[in-house]
């Protein structure tokens, strides 16, 4: 797709006008419930479970291993230093979420296709 | 700066744009409920727990779905909207299709005209598990027959030999099927199987099944079958139930009062 000037200015202004509706209208907050079960309760985990620079680059090894394992063995994984998390994709989407095209940007660059989309949901199926 | 340079810049920013967007909180985050680490034991003892559901037919209404809908909600359990590519973890269905066996082909209407809630068992024998050839379907640790859907090859061997067919095989793509997208649950793919997981993952947050929690008359009652002082064990012990199918020694979880 081209995009002109004109879609920017566009874009540009829907942007701004939604950015200033949302910080200056109070009740605005997270409210919105996306189904009758899912309430806004706090995301899994604050931390990463392991360095990011290892995630980078073995994020697939340990998915897969949690992929493996998850299901039969629903003991939490514990990392080195004994923090603990489910053996879950929600685990990392808790944070990971927040940028619709955290999984998406880099696996379209490397043209990796998981298939974990094809049954969970990925932050972009998300309503 | 040549065209294409241009485009990549233009797109990027509006990249960075969304980035904006999503830290003025204008973009919602996920809704994932906190699981509650201390829930889980590090030493999963099979035998001390056997997870059991008791259904009183006394009190279920004619005619209500709350709970089927409940469970249809919390799984994204697809509705095809037709008998062949019927897909249900939980269902209503006529007396005599459940109890088949219960030789009271002659009984009143009163005893078995109703609908009754019918769903996988839970066999503390489950002929599912022993069919399945890459261990796809096994029975957990607390009693749970449980599907890992990742192993499923979709041979349907389970689904033949369950007695109480309560497994359904994905024809279809079920995503377009579903009507109402709950986002904290995954949904199947084309050529697996899938049937009731006795809400697992709600029993890890230290929930009640959703079917158990929707029903607005206490019709299900949940609990451990193994400890002895559970509100389960002693209606089981003050009533007189019966299981599906007894004659076949899958030892059943589900249990009803008629
Ligand atoms: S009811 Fe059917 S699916 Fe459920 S455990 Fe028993 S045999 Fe398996
Ligand atoms: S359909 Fe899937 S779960 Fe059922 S027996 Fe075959 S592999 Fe196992």
């Amino acid at each position: 797709m081209k995009i002109t000037k004109r879609d920017i200015v566009i874009g540009l202004l829907v942007l701004s006008a939604l950015v200033a509706l949302r910080v200056f209208w109070p009740t605005a907050k997270a409210e919105k419930i996306a189904s009758p079960i899912a309430k806004a309760t706090p995301i899994d985990s604050t931390v990463c479970i392991a360095p990011t620079e290892y995630m980078r680059s073995h994020h697939m090894q340990l998915l897969n291993e949690w992929r493996n394992t998850g299901a039969r063995d629903s003991r939490p994984y514990v990392t080195a230093d004994g923090k603990k998390f489910q053996k879950s994709l929600d685990t990392c989407l808790g944070c990971h979420s927040s940028n619709t095209y955290f999984c998406i940007s880099c696996h379209q660059y490397a043209n990796a296709k998981p298939t974990c989309w094809n049954c969970h949901l990925s932050p972009l199926d998300k309503p | 700066m040549n065209e294409e340079r241009r485009e990549f810049i233009k797109k990027t920013s509006i990249g960075f744009l969304a980035g904006i967007g999503v830290s003025s909180g204008l973009f919602l985050n996920f809704l994932l409920e906190k699981t509650d680490a201390s829930l889980w034991s590090d030493k999963n003892i099979a035998g001390t727990t056997r997870w059991g559901m008791l259904i009183d037919m006394r009190k279920c209404i004619d005619g209500c779905q709350k709970c089927v809908d409940a469970c249809r909600l919390a799984h994204n359990v697809p509705d095809f909207g037709n008998a062949t590519h019927q897909i249900a973890w939980l269902q209503k269905s006529p007396y005599r299709e459940v109890f088949p066996t219960s030789g009271e082909d002659f009984a009143g209407k009163e005893r078995t005209g109703k609908s009754v809630p019918s769903l996988c068992n839970h066999c503390a024998d489950p002929p599912c598990a022993s069919a399945c050839p890459t261990q796809a379907t096994f029975k957990r640790f607390d009693g749970i027959v449980a599907l890992d859907y990742h192993r499923c090859t979709g041979c349907r061997s389970c689904m033949a030999s369950c007695p109480y067919g309560a497994i359904s095989f994905n024809w279809k793509e079920p995503r377009p099927a579903i009507k109402a997208i709950n986002d904290i649950y995954p949904t199947r793919e084309m050529g697996v199987v899938e049937k009731c997981n006795f809400c697992s993952e709600r029993l890890l947050k230290g929930k009640l099944p959703a079917c158990v929690e929707s029903c607005p008359e206490k019709t299900l009652t949940f609990g451990n079958l193994n400890d002895p002082k559970s509100e389960i064990r002693l209606l089981l012990e003050k009533n007189q139930t019966m299981q599906r199918k007894p004659e076949l020694g899958t030892l059943p979880s589900v249990f009803y009062i008629i």
